[in-house]
């Protein structure tokens, strides 16, 4: 295969799986996937646990997989985890203090996750600079999430409500991922507007000349990720009893460290959701087995932790860009 | 050559590849002193591949330069200018948020004073004399982006003129001059040829070329063909060796041959009436179309007739009645002129028409894509399907349909744009100089399938600058100018110069654009005017809490500013280079447990103190370092690279601490930020002295400039030898080294050291920037500005305090403020335009 054919294999971001693979470099994610999936397995006895351990991951998922879109129009959203802290304590508040039911709750969480992202949106379209306008709302949104119940974390919800954090047995933040994904899927890669969400990244202006709403595209994109936020959230308080004013504080690095690693460019443009999963399973891989490992490995302290997977993270960014720069 | 004086500048043999091209294959070029030299070639024939060499802002693979008969290697464009080597660059190359006169001083390196600082008074003072030399009236403060393109070029000509330059390169200097502006320009090359002066003039109009030139020099795919003399030259010969084969046989469409076809009864296809932009671009403009008709519009850049076309296609807001086959139609977005059956083809391939990482399919269907789809989803074979259709009709050159549609020649490029909006099947078809850049065989081709577009009975108005093609493929033609339509002709009958005489403008372009941008008001705009809100509110706020609040220190207030006046800088200082660190909080961290292990050494405090400090400031400036060096190396985005470090530095912290807070550190130490005994407030004298350090450095040296030169504008900051590889390090390591500082002081005043300090800073730092009215895509922002900006952010949390709400809801006044600062900010903007 020649050179040009790679590149335009590369830049063709629709299924990596049966595309890029073509390009020896791409299986480097892979092959580090197995790796630290052989690391886990060897050591777990009771897989149950194993679930439990991977549900903060599972979250942190979720939301790159929203994230993986905006990131492809050349934007970003760092205030996904605030808008998780606060779209939980506005359920909590809601049902608490304001009498809904816990359903009702539930839904104005839903209705408050998607005005935060749709604010988010409304301030990208305006002209701000996504990076500078999501920063100020993630501020914004975690001072809300802690003046709405005074700091304080709000406990106590039915057992009804708990009971759903579970469906068949399975913690219900696998099924919203599931949903998710192929929800991302079908919308990034088998759409009208995945394929704008492409063309807004790669030129934006281009974009507009060539008809392509932008404002909606950014707009539609932005309020599904505070919707997503708020599922999270949600299906947070079931597992957890607690809405947690400061809960998921860092979240978003996480989530675009996921995007990142997954080999999404930053600038927008190129990439795919399946990507990003491939990304999670890279970093929460390594994440949880190194955290099974380190029982037994004194070395293995929470720092080595941190500091191995920073340096994954540069590692196979640089790969990344390694492999489908060219040209 | 009846030349007997030596060349003044002189390439050998030049050689320039570059990955899997030969840009530059071996050519020679001389330039005699008193001369003009024409540079003629078509796109990609390596014209602006030897500019560059010979200006240094790109070395040679091999081959040798003399410059006034010394052989030379510039290292940048700016030592060759030193020496009065004068590179005028085709427009955009400017810094927009720099100004004016900073601009023109830029080139040539600012001019410093004994001690090393920029001397400003003798920019200004030189760069209001060059204003003089043109005869215009324009503030050399303000920023460039706010002058016209015209003026951007006079200036630099006129800058040249001043410095007395030796050779002066010209790159197509005409492209954006009103006949008035150019007639000054050829008034200045005549004076610089009598000066004794070489210039080397680069061009793709023929007239100015045998009007201009006394020796003329084609390239063609990276050689040179020939150096004549411009008596020896016609302009068929000229064309022939641009193109490599006889110019008759490249098929021009003949014009009207076929005849127009019989315009139909009825509406006409395409009409607007009273058409007028919001911004004053055009006024009252009637225009009409037929079926089958192809409508020249001809106009000077500057004319309005982009502007026209954009606001047709609902890019730009504007009144008036647009009429398709006599319907009304309302158009305020694109989407709903692609409904009317309106398509657009924009004058810049490359920023407006493509978008260049994505394949040939992407592009070719991004505007149609419902036709393709399959139910809700997208079907790929259908694109695939449909862009082979429309390539093939266009005879579009390219391997597959998934090649990105860079890989593509220029005129391959045009025919996808043009493809793009066949597929929508137009009934009226505005192209914008849809043969700019395009080599002589595509530009013929793509002119057969208007004609052939147009019999299938679409409206085609074709917009271009090149008289000759306008008269040739229109069926009727309008001129354009000042906004307005200033008359109609037959093509076939018009005479080139009558319709030449009636696009220039009556009045000079200049005058109209100096009168706007000496507006009142213009002295308070842009930063002035965001410092002085800053200095309003801080004063304000200041002044209340100072009345109002009993135990209000205004000393204590400083205490807590200077930290995130420093960290704020630390974030500035990166962002102004057009960089990002998200890893402020952690490399603060590491900082502080670096000079908390060194105190924590069993000697005496005395000796340790000083080692202290040193080791946290240099564990902070190498952090920076690093976050640079792993971006340049690993060509990685820095959002990217310090979002990786953030872990790793975190992780190093924790490590070091060995999992416990460290407590019990020296007290002498802790007297440094603030003394309770005497009251002395350290942390106050240092961030004062870090300040000062800063915004000498940024506002009053070269390096420092050139970190706003490379934020603004970094192509045309490559073309002065500026470079991310270059600056990076240093900005990233001011980052570093502030945010170390930082860190010392936080410890300083905490007196212990825990994993989580400094854990989030890295936003505040960017909010205190952002607030200062530092822009995040570099460029601008000022010091002063940060500092107002952290006394803010600090006066309104104690104004909060003050009014009884709790410390907690810090975040809730960060995240307003910053959205408060911004949303100022466009409100200004938008209000001034």
């Amino acid at each position: 295969m020649s050179r040009l054919e790679r590149v335009s294999a590369g830049a063709d971001t629709v299924l990596p799986g049966r595309r890029s693979n073509h390009h020896i470099f791409g299986l480097l994610p892979w092959v580090l996937l197995a790796l630290a999936l052989l690391l886990v397995f060897s050591q777990v006895r009771r897989p149950a646990l194993l679930v439990e351990v991977w549900v903060p991951w599972i979250e942190v998922g979720v939301l790159a997989f929203v994230m993986t879109a905006i990131i492809l129009t050349g934007g970003i959203d760092l205030s996904v985890g605030s808008m998780v802290a606060l779209t939980g304590m506005v359920q909590a508040v809601l049902w608490q203090d304001w009498g809904w039911s816990i359903q009702a709750a539930a839904g104005g969480a839903l209705l408050a996750g998607a005005l935060a992202g749709g604010l988010n949106g409304l301030l990208v379209v305006a002209g701000l600079s996504p990076l500078v306008a999501t920063l100020a709302t993630m501020a914004l949104y975690r001072g809300l999430a802690i003046t709405v119940a005074g700091g304080d974390r709000i406990t106590g919800f039915p057992q009804s409500f708990l009971d759903m954090g579970r469906l068949l047995g399975i913690p219900s933040q696998f099924w919203l991922a599931g949903l998710v994904f192929l929800g991302m899927v079908l919308l990034v890669h088998h759409s009208r507007f995945g394929r704008w969400c492409f063309a807004m990244g790669d030129n934006r202006q281009a974009a507009r000349f060539a008809a392509v709403p932008v404002n909606k595209v950014e707009g539609v994109l932005y309020t599904i990720n505070g919707l997503v936020a708020a599922s999270v959230a949600v299906l947070g308080a079931m597992r957890h009893d607690a809405a947690i004013p400061d809960a998921h504080i860092g979240t978003e690095l996480q989530v675009i460290a996921c995007v990142v690693v997954g080999g999404t460019l930053i600038t927008g443009g190129r990439g795919s959701v399946l990507r990003s999963l491939l990304g999670l399973a890279v970093i929460s891989h390594l994440d949880v087995g190194l955290q099974f490992l380190s029982s037994r490995l004194v070395w293995l302290t929470a720092e080595s932790r941190l500091i191995a997977i920073g340096i994954l993270l540069i590692l196979v960014a640089v790969w990344n860009q390694r492999s489908q720069k060219e040209g | 050559m009846k030349n007997e004086k030596p060349p003044i500048l002189q390439a050998v043999n030049i050689r320039r590849t570059f990955p899997g091209v030969v840009a530059l294959g071996g050519v020679s070029l001389d330039l005699f002193p008193g001369e003009v030299h024409a540079l003629v070639g078509e796109n990609g024939a390596g014209k602006s591949t030897l500019i560059k060499v010979i200006c240094g802002a790109l070395a040679p693979d091999s081959g040798e330069l003399f410059f006034q008969g010394r052989e030379v290697r510039w290292s940048t464009p700016v030592t060759a200018r030193a020496q009065g080597m004068v590179t005028v660059h085709q427009e955009a190359e400017l810094f927009p948020t720099l100004s004016v006169a900073e601009n023109m001083a830029l080139a040539a390196g600012l001019p410093l004073r004994r001690a090393g600082l920029v001397d400003w008074n003798r920019v200004h003072r030189q760069a209001r004399e060059t204003v003089r030399q043109i005869g215009e009236r324009i503030d050399v403060r303000q920023p460039a982006s706010r002058l016209s393109v015209a003026h951007r070029q006079m200036i630099q000509v006129a800058a040249a003129i001043l410095q007395n330059a030796r050779v002066v390169v010209l790159d197509e200097p005409t492209s954006a001059l009103s006949g008035e502006e150019a007639r000054w320009l050829f008034q200045q090359i005549a004076r610089l040829k009598a000066d004794g002066a070489g210039i080397l003039y680069i061009s793709h109009r023929q007239e100015e070329i045998f009007r201009l030139a006394d020796r003329i020099t084609v390239l063609r795919d990276g050689l040179k063909v020939w150096t004549r003399s411009r008596q020896s030259a016609g302009p068929e010969e000229m064309i022939e060796a641009m193109v490599g084969r006889p110019a008759s046989t490249l098929g021009a469409a003949p014009s009207g041959q076929e005849g127009s076809p019989a315009v139909k009864e009825g509406p006409a296809r395409f009409q607007v009436s009273g058409f007028t932009d919001r911004g004053d671009r055009f006024r009252q403009i009637d225009l009409e179309a037929g079926s089958g008709e192809i409508v020249g519009i001809y106009g000077l850049v500057g004319a309005g007739r982009s502007e026209f076309a954009r606001a047709v296609f609902g890019l730009r807001p504007a009144e008036g009645l647009v009429r398709i086959d006599g319907s009304r139609r309302r158009i305020d977005r694109p989407r709903e002129a692609l409904k009317a059956g309106i398509a657009y083809v924009p004058e810049d391939r490359l920023s407006q028409g493509l978008c260049l990482g994505l394949p040939v399919r992407s592009n070719a269907v991004l505007s149609t894509l419902r036709r393709w789809t399959r139910g809700l989803l997208a079907s790929r074979s259908r694109e695939q399907q449909a862009t082979r259709q429309v390539a093939g009709r266009l005879e579009v050159r390219y391997r597959s349909t998934e090649q990105p549609v860079q890989q593509l020649s220029g005129g391959n490029q045009q025919k996808v744009v043009l493809g793009r909006w066949l597929l929508a099947q137009p009934r009226v078809l505005i192209l914008d100089e849809p043969t700019r850049g395009v080599d002589v065989g595509a530009k013929a081709e793509i002119h057969r399938h208007l004609r052939h577009l147009a019999r299938e009975g679409c409206a085609i108005l074709l917009i271009s600058s090149e008289l000759p093609e306008v008269l040739e493929h229109s069926d009727r033609m309008v001129v354009f100018r000042e906004g307005e339509i200033a008359g109609e002709f037959d093509p076939r009958r018009a005479s080139p110069a009558e319709v030449a005489a009636l696009a220039l403008p009556r009045q000079r372009a200049g005058e109209a654009s100096a009168a706007e941008s000496l507006s009142p008001g213009s002295r308070f705009q842009g930063r002035s005017f965001n410092e002085l809100a800053l200095l309003l509110c801080v004063a304000g706020l200041g002044l209340w809490l100072t009345v109002s609040t009993e135990g209000f220190s205004l000393l204590n207030l400083l205490t807590h500013a200077s930290l995130w006046a420093i960290l704020g800088l630390a974030a500035a200082s990166v962002i102004v280079g057009r960089g990002i660190d998200i890893s402020i909080g952690s490399m603060v961290a590491l900082s502080a447990a670096s000079t908390a292990m060194v105190l924590k050494l069993p000697y005496s405090a005395e000796l340790l103190i000083p080692l202290a400090i040193l080791a946290g400031l240099l564990a902070g400036t190498a952090a920076g370092v690093l976050n640079a060096v792993l971006a340049l190396l690993g060509g990685l985005h820095p959002i990217v690279v310090t979002l990786g470090t953030l872990t790793i530095y975190r992780g190093l912290v924790i490590a070091m601490l060995g999992g416990k807070p460290m407590t019990g550190l020296p007290p002498e130490f802790g007297r440094l930020a603030i003394d309770p005994a005497t009251g002395f407030r350290g942390a106050v004298v240092v961030a004062a002295l870090a300040v000062l350090l800063v915004y000498l450095w940024m506002s009053h040296t070269r390096s420092g400039r050139h970190v706003y030169a490379l934020g603004s504008a970094p192509r045309a900051a490559g073309l002065l030898g500026l470079s991310k590889s270059r600056l990076w390090p240093v900005t990233f390591g001011l980052g570093g080294l502030l945010a170390g500082l930082a860190g010392v002081l936080q410890l300083s005043m905490g007196q212990q050291m825990q994993a989580r300090l400094g854990a989030g800073w890295e936003l505040s730092a960017i909010a205190v920037a952002v607030i200062g009215g530092v822009s995040i895509t570099g460029g601008r922002g000022t010091v002063l500005g940060v500092v107002l900006g952290a006394l803010l952010l600090r006066l309104v949390n104690s104004a909060l305090v003050r009014w009884g709400v709790s410390d907690q809801q810090t975040d809730l006044v960060v995240g307003s403020l910053i959205l408060a600062a911004l949303l100022l900010d466009l409100a200004w903007r938008g209000w001034k335009r």
